[in-house]
């Protein structure tokens, strides 16, 4: 009698330890219902509004130790071991080695000085792959309460006060920042993060050249322009992102995965 | 009759304008301007040809000093190496601000190079940067100014390669999306390309370069503050500084100089969005090169420097002192920051500035209050009976303001510099000494009540006779003095004498 | 088996044109370490790799592509009007498509034969829909698919040494060969001759 008064404790309880686990600093994966996006960047093929299917992404960015139990388990990704064409000279050049992360760096920061081809690689061993351009648009217009609240000025100074502040703080712990709408955290305001697309933003080097479209250099309908000019903060992401290619690494720049629908 | 009225209006016009059709050799009404020298030809003849002998690694200097001339004479292959770095320095006192820079400082590096060289530029950006960056420079020709061929990711270098076709000295910027908000962090410098002849040799040289920064905090509000995008587009600057903070250029920063030496600087204005108006205070401009370019203009007091535009000026320093730099849309000066000194040491030079000759008391026009007891003696003198008590009562009115700012209401005067009216023994025996003293002024050696005094007493040339008289018979009553009275007969009477300095003499 | 016969297959395809000693290390900067598998315009497949030993130029173009890609396919033939007979039967050209989904063998083969680009040395292949990207970031290609199926990208010629090694690229495409590119074409196959001509070690 008592073991099933027990059992059916435990089996009550289950969700609050599932919600315990899923929720907080720790990973997993949120659903991210279907929905429409008015994109910042004004694509010359689409007008307005693009929809964006389900999916699922991870709630916050990947940790180094997370990383690191990866390469644990593939030789090819490790510093020394990758391929110079997959991954920079200064690929995870904060570990203490090849493997272990070391104590000056925490296992619990958002991994960073990763590649593209690393991150993809990660993320295809768990099932999954990078998120576009646009699904990570669209999770990062929500804040704590909307899930777009990029009209609002005071948003965008936040985000703005995070390009401001020199690398030389410490990074803290993937996660530990405040829950968006979807309760994503972190996709803003502590690394730069890697797309699946990032070589589908085409903007001119010069990137004055508004209305340029520089047609012969792009093909088709030319370079990418802006349509929310003040919305800085995606400006800039779309200039980071823009400036790397696949085997780059930088010391603010990790990745989170998503799955599902593409 | 309808037609010929436009058409020789039109006539007119033409030329007025100097440029009759009709008959090209009518001389105009209006002279032309006068050309001061020939144009130097731009950049269709600004190539002088391949570049000659070994690459030549670029000396750059941090703000404000700048590299030596070039004293070169051919062009020449030239190697500049760039790194741009993000940094925490502060703006003012107490106050950080997250600074991207060329070269560490703000300004940038300057660069300095002669028409004609074919320049090797490296951009790098160091590897904890956060942004990508690149680089436009106004002294090239090419897509972007170069823009177009550095954008460079952090960790990463580029490299492009121009020719610098047109003299002049020009504004370098990082041109990456969001342009104005890079440009606002400080991320701009100068570029001088030297005429082929060279310049001048002067004494000294300096780089200053004006920017606007738009914090969220108010002005000198303390901490790390950050950018504040609405501020910059809406055009409200919280700081409008030289060289990137205040009192970059103040203090044991000032730029100096001596006197007899002939200063030139180097002037650049990196906005993002105002224009300066660039202004010595009390130096005038003996040449500027308006806008960075070929030729000059002479005598100017303040200068427009265009945002992303530049100038160079040039003045002898005659006379010691601290000149105080600012951009004459004062208040930026003053509650932005936009100050700067150059403080130049040297022997005084009187002849030229004399500092300052007097200090005395102007009174305005009689400044004294109550003057209803005048308008009562004068209306008494007028029908004759103006009493002594009435002659009292306005001397007291007209000697407060007047008199008593040196001899003071009490009469006693100051000692050592202003004798004392009180008992004095000066005009004991005869009361009209004072009179010429009031009339004429007294000056040098005299001795009052046993006291040496040598001063300067200025004629009292505005008082009338009776008011001289007044004020004369009420010091004659007052303060232990003997009495009687001082009439304006006799004021005039005195007053027509010889005139010439009273020299005291006892 | 199959690593063995991949082995042969790559000792064969070396046989007319060996750089390196096939056995040797692929050196770690080299486009070839990338896994991706492409299918020519016969229905052929292949590891990209077994283009190793031959001096290559390639890109990335669709088919359906009216704009740059007929001019990157004529940039790529004036670079061959610009070479010996000799230099030429030691060159290959690769055109990659950014569209696998519709660039068919059947529409390679067309597109090929359209452009009079039909000869052994040229190669339009397409690769698998998931290694698109990756390919394109081994070579340095952007590119964006648009709604209508057409694809915004860079257009650029990519020459890689028999090692796969990126030895130079442009992006000046058009009837003027890019002279700097050319001289690198040029260099890079007399080298590559020059290692045929060496006795081979050991």
């Amino acid at each position: 009698m008592n073991t099933l008064r027990y059992l059916w404790l435990a089996g009550s309880l289950l969700p609050l330890f599932a919600w315990a686990a899923g929720s907080g600093s720790s990973g997993g994966y949120v659903h991210i219902p279907a929905g429409t996006l008015v994109s910042a960047l004004k694509f010359e093929d689409v007008n307005g509004a693009v929809r964006i299917d389900a999916f699922q992404m991870m709630r916050r960015p990947v940790t180094n130790a997370e990383f690191a139990a990866f390469v644990g388990t593939r030789p090819a990704w490790q510093r020394g071991h990758v391929k110079p064409v997959f991954a920079g000279p200064d690929y995870l050049g904060h570990w203490a080695t090849p493997t272990q992360v070391g104590t000056a760096v925490q296992g619990a920061q958002p991994v960073t000085r990763v590649s593209w081809f690393a991150a993809t690689a990660y993320c295809e061993a768990q099932g999954g792959r990078l998120p576009l351009w646009l699904e990570w648009e669209y999770v990062a217009a929500s804040d704590r309460l909307r899930r777009d609240a990029r009209d609002d000025p005071a948003w965008r100074e936040r985000i703005l006060a995070w390009y401001a502040q020199p690398s030389s703080k410490v990074l803290p712990p993937a996660g530990s920042g405040e829950a968006n709408r979807y309760g994503l955290r972190d996709l803003h305001g502590l690394v730069w993060e890697w797309t699946e697309d990032y070589s589908a933003l085409l903007v001119t080097a010069d990137n004055r050249n508004q209305g340029d479209a520089e047609t012969n250099r792009f093909c088709g309908a030319g370079a990418l322009s802006i349509n929310d000019r003040d919305n800085y903060a995606v400006l800039m992401r779309v200039a980071m992102l823009s400036s790397l290619e696949g085997s780059n690494t930088t010391m603010n720049l990790g990745f989170r995965c998503v799955k599902g629908a593409r | 009759m309808q037609r010929l009225l436009p058409s020789m209006l039109l006539g007119t016009l033409l030329v007025v304008a100097g440029c009759d059709r009709t008959n090209p050799t009518a001389t105009a009404t209006v002279a032309p301007a006068k050309v001061t020298a020939a144009a130097t030809g731009g950049s269709k003849a600004g190539d002088l040809g391949p570049p000659q002998g070994e690459p030549i690694k670029a000396v750059l200097t941090s703000p404000p000093f700048v590299p030596p001339p070039t004293n070169r004479t051919a062009p020449a292959k030239v190697i500049v190496e760039l790194e741009v770095i993000e940094k925490e320095m502060p703006i003012s006192e107490g106050v950080s601000y997250t600074f991207w820079t060329f070269g560490g400082t703000v300004p940038g590096s300057f660069i300095r190079i002669r028409q004609g060289d074919t320049v090797e530029f490296h951009l790098k950006n160091a590897p904890d940067s956060k942004m990508p960056h690149n680089i436009d420079l106004h002294g090239v020709t090419g897509p972007g100014g170069g823009a177009a061929s550095s954008f460079t990711a952090p960790g990463h270098a580029s490299q492009f390669t121009f020719k610098a076709l047109n003299a002049g000295l020009y504004v370098y910027h990082c041109a990456t999306a969001p342009v104005g908000m890079h440009i606002a962090n400080g991320m701009y410098g100068l570029i001088l390309v030297e005429p082929p002849q060279g310049l001048a040799k002067v004494d000294r040289e300096y780089y200053v370069m004006q920017g606007d920064f738009y914090t969220t905090g108010k002005y000198r509000e303390k901490g790390l503050q950050p950018f504040n995008m609405e501020k910059a587009i809406d055009e409200r600057p919280t700081y409008v500084l030289f060289n990137g903070s205040e009192g970059a250029l103040t203090g044991d920063k000032a730029l100096t100089a001596k006197t007899g030496e002939s200063v030139r600087l180097y002037v650049g204005n990196g906005g993002p969005n105002l224009v300066s108006s660039f202004h010595v205070i009390g130096e005038i401009f003996d040449k500027v090169w308006y806008e960075g370019g070929t030729h000059f203009q002479e005598n100017v007091q303040t200068t427009l420097i265009p945002a992303g535009g530049a100038a160079m000026m040039e003045f002898n320093l005659e006379v010691p002192g601290s000149y105080v730099i600012v951009d004459h849309s004062i208040f930026r000066a003053f509650n932005k920051g936009a100050l700067a000194i150059l403080k130049a040491d040297g022997p005084e030079n009187k002849a030229i500035y004399s500092g300052k000759e007097v200090d005395e008391t102007y009174l305005g026009d009689r400044a004294a209050p109550n003057l209803a007891s005048v308008a009562a003696a004068a209306k008494s003198a007028k029908a004759g009976a103006l009493t002594v008590d009435e002659q009292i009562k306005a001397g007291r009115d007209l000697f407060a303001g007047t008199c008593s700012v040196c001899h003071q209401a009490t009469g006693l005067g100051l000692p050592g510099v202003f004798p004392p009216l009180a008992k004095s023994d000066y005009f004991a025996k005869d009361p009209l000494r004072m009179v010429d003293a009031v009339l004429r002024g007294i000056s040098g050696p005299v001795t009052v009540n046993g006291q040496a005094f040598n001063s300067v007493m200025p004629p009292m040339s505005q008082l009338t006779d009776d008011e001289t008289a007044n004020i004369s018979t009420y010091v004659l009553n007052s303060w232990g003095n003997p009495g009687g009275r001082v009439t304006k007969e006799q004021v005039a009477k005195r007053r027509a004498q010889a005139p010439g300095p009273v020299v005291a003499q006892h | 088996m199959k690593l063995l016969l991949m082995f042969l297959m790559v000792l064969a395809t070396h046989a007319t044109s060996a750089g390196a000693a096939p056995d040797a290390p692929l050196p770690g900067n080299s486009v070839y370490q990338s896994p991706a598998r492409l299918m020519d315009s016969k229905s052929r497949q292949f590891a990209w790799a077994t283009k190793r030993g031959q001096v290559q130029i390639v890109s990335m173009f669709y088919t359906s592509c009216k704009f740059v890609c007929p001019m990157l396919i004529e940039g790529g033939k004036v670079i061959d009007q610009q070479l010996t007979a000799e230099e030429r039967a030691h060159l290959g050209v690769t055109l990659i498509s950014l569209d696998p989904k519709r660039d068919t063998p059947a529409a390679l083969a067309r597109t090929a034969r359209e452009r009079n680009v039909d000869s052994p040395r040229w190669t339009l292949a397409r690769p698998e829909p998931q290694d698109v990207r990756s390919i394109a970031g081994l070579l340095g290609v952007r590119y964006r698919a648009l709604a209508d199926g057409e694809f915004n990208h860079t257009t650029v010629l990519v020459l890689l040494d028999p090692e796969g090694r990126i030895v130079a690229r442009t992006e000046s495409i058009g009837g003027v060969p890019d002279a700097l590119f050319l001289a690198a074409v040029k260099r890079t196959l007399a080298n590559a001759a020059r290692a045929d001509a060496k006795p081979r070690s050991g």
